[in-house]
């Protein structure tokens, strides 16, 4: 239970990170996004990612774009608003700080 | 061939079978339910739906077909994630969130359940409501029922009212418990079969209330035909239960009877005749066939029973073709040797035999038993009964089975004789296939009676050739005695004789364990017993307390 508990709060961040990371990388249908966290191996299904993208909207991190599409209706590609940039380059140098912190901690460890 | 339904995704028109419709639509519904109380739930679902409409599109584009089958609506939910997934990742990424859609999954539903009802599941549906024991609810029902039967209309109004739980989203939502992804996952095809329900019970709920009372009546026929259903069960397993029981007596006394038959044969607990058929003639294959006639009917009654009341056990074609044949051969055989017995004694045949007494000078005769055992020359030699000292002597007794047969049916009467000579006339009767043989055996038949003197002795037995089984052999004795003689009879030949000695005995006023015998009188009417006046005195003397001396006296 402990360790489950800690294994949500480390996701919980991390997984907001990514899409912002990987969103960043320039204008994403969401489908696209999904295969980059499914290979990151962090989301595995796309119905979830709706409401988090819907979220870090609404929180102005995100916008999207209306793109038509051959095989279906229009698209929508997200791409990082002024908002999302700042707090992704916020957020890379906290990740920096724990990975730092992290490998220091584990020191010559051993991880398997 | 296949029904499809066309339908329409953001303005993109599809061709869906009727089951991949059902598949979708419950889809749908669960994902709407679930971002129900999300701000943006309007744009989430339409998300969802636009991305697998596109999803559709692809997959027709690449298999180059029209319609889309239920295979696919099962990838795409795949690819999509389930309710349950969706809830995972919201816990991993979004604990505090989603929170939100916990309290709306825990707050409890009034449903009917039908999972757990005794009449329409008002009751049950209410303690999930309270979420206390069931049993309370319904004794609070019972009470108020026969309380003027106000429970009864509160009860019915409910059942109207409320609506019944079909989907499990909605027994969820009555047992207060959030969507569980085991379940869901052990259940998604379940789910998907109770659809058809769920949709029509959606509509059911958007009836007015007039309808909703119409259903009522169809609704309690319904219920009262499942529970006469119920009860038609319950009495059916009572008498499954009783069938097996007697079946199971019988099964273990026929078992008992058959190992008692076939390993102490000789022993004779019933002294019927068919028994003493029994003994010589093929036994053991009678005894034999008759249990498998008894047992194999009463063995498939079991598994029968077993398998169409209680559901266990089944009963293999071969097995029973094997038992059938088995029986059918056991009927055969036991019919056989029954019809070779009973033709046995078809005929009948009598040899009657009269020996002249020598009269008593006094007119007195002792009539006693034989008590001693009769051999023949050849078993005296054998057993070496002349060794015996002077003082010793065999007996007979009724159990012993030196003897092949127990040739015991002997009757002795006692009438007056005419003539005033005394005779004793030996009747022996006998069965057989055929007269001759009925004939032969009744000649066969040996009675020994001795006269000594007064003394009458007559044997307890009779013996016939020992190596042929029982024909239903008897003899019956009529002793003629001349009129006025006196009969002293011996209480031992009390087994054969055809009149009452014991009542003699007791109105000779003589103590019967000091007595042993009962005098009689011969008259014209045949023997009277003679009351004994000297013995008189002495009961009366026993039982009155007048002094002997005085009648003595007298």
């Amino acid at each position: 239970m402990i360790v489950e508990n800690t294994q949500t709060q480390m996701r919980k961040g991390v997984l907001e990170y990514c899409i912002l990371s990987i969103i960043a990388k320039g204008e994403i249908y969401a489908s696209d996004i999904i295969a980059e966290l499914k290979s990151a191996q962090l989301l595995v299904v796309e119905g979830t990612l709706y409401p988090l993208l819907t979220r870090l909207k609404n929180n102005g991190l995100l916008s999207y774009n209306w793109v038509e599409s051959t095989s279906g209706p229009p698209r929508k590609y997200y791409v990082l608003s002024d908002e999302g940039k700042k707090v992704l380059e916020q957020l890379d140098k906290t990740w920096q700080e724990l990975a730092y912190a992290v490998k220091t901690s584990i020191g010559d460890r051993k991880v398997k | 061939m296949n029904k499809t339904i066309i339908i329409n995704i953001n303005g993109i028109v599809f061709h869906i079978e009727e089951d991949a419709y059902e598949v979708l639509k419950n889809y749908m519904t669960d994902v709407k339910r679930h971002f129900l109380n999300s701000a943006d739930s309007l744009e989430i679902t339409t998300d969802i739906e636009n991305r697998i409409a596109e999803m559709f599109n692809e997959l027709l584009a690449h298999e180059g077909k029209q319609v889309i089958v239920e295979q696919d609506v099962n990838a795409v939910i795949s690819q999509m994630g389930t309710v349950a997934d969706f809830e995972k990742s919201e816990q991993d990424a979004e604990p505090g969130f989603s929170d939100n859609f916990y309290s709306n999954n825990n707050k409890r539903r009034l449903f009917r359940d039908p999972d757990d009802h005794l009449i329409a599941g008002v009751a049950a549906g209410i303690a999930n409501y309270f979420d206390v024991q069931v049993v309370w609810i319904r004794l609070a029902f019972a009470l108020t029922f026969l309380a003027g039967g106000t429970g009864l209309l509160l009860y019915i109004i409910l059942w109207i009212v409320v609506p019944k739980a079909i989907s499990r989203a909605d027994k969820m939502a009555m047992k207060g418990e959030k969507l569980n992804l085991e379940g869901f996952k052990r259940n998604f095809e379940q789910e998907l079969g109770s659809m058809h329900q769920n949709f029509s019970n959606f509509k059911q709920e958007a009836r007015p209330f007039v309808y909703k009372a119409r259903d009522f009546s169809g609704d309690l026929g319904h219920h009262l035909a499942n529970f006469l259903t119920g009860f038609a069960n319950l009495f059916l397993k009572l008498v499954g239960i009783l069938i097996l029981l007697a079946c199971f007596g019988w099964l273990v006394f026929f078992i008992v009877a058959l190992v008692a038959f076939l390993s102490v044969g000789h022993f004779m607990p019933f002294h019927d005749i068919p028994y003493e058929l029994l003994r010589h003639h093929n036994a053991n294959t009678i005894f034999i066939s008759a249990f498998l006639v008894a047992i194999i009917p009463l063995v498939s009654i079991i598994m029968l029973v077993l398998k169409g009341i209680f559901h266990v056990g089944s009963i293999n074609r071969s097995t029973g073709t094997t038992a059938l044949a088995v029986w059918i051969c056991a009927v055969g055989v036991f019919v056989f040797e029954v019809v070779g017995i009973v033709s046995e004694f078809r005929s009948h045949a009598n040899v009657v035999e009269t020996i002249t007494l020598k009269p008593s000078k006094n007119n007195t005769y002792y009539i006693s038993a034989n008590e001693l055992k009769y051999f023949t020359a050849g078993d005296s030699a054998r057993l070496n009964i002349k060794s015996l000292s002077p003082n010793m002597k065999i007996t007979d007794d009724e159990d012993n089975d030196f003897d092949t047969f127990n040739h015991r049916n002997i009757r002795l009467n006692i009438e007056i004789a005419d003539s005033g000579q005394p005779s004793l006339t030996e009747s022996y009767r006998a069965r057989g296939a055929f007269y001759e043989a009925a004939l032969a055996n009744a000649r066969d038949i040996k009675y020994n009676f001795k006269q000594l003197d007064t003394l009458l002795k007559f044997d307890q037995r009779f013996y016939g050739k020992t190596d042929e089984p029982c024909h239903d052999e008897e003899v019956e004795l009529t002793l003629r005695l001349p009129k006025y003689a006196k009969v002293v009879i011996d209480h031992n030949i009390d087994r054969i004789a055809n009149f009452n000695i014991h009542d003699c005995n007791e109105l000779n006023k003589k103590e019967y364990d000091k007595v042993n015998t009962a005098t009689f009188i011969m008259t014209d009417n045949g023997m009277q017993c003679k009351v004994d006046t000297l013995v008189t005195d002495t009961i009366i003397r026993k039982h009155l307390p007048i002094d002997s001396t005085k009648i003595k006296v007298k």
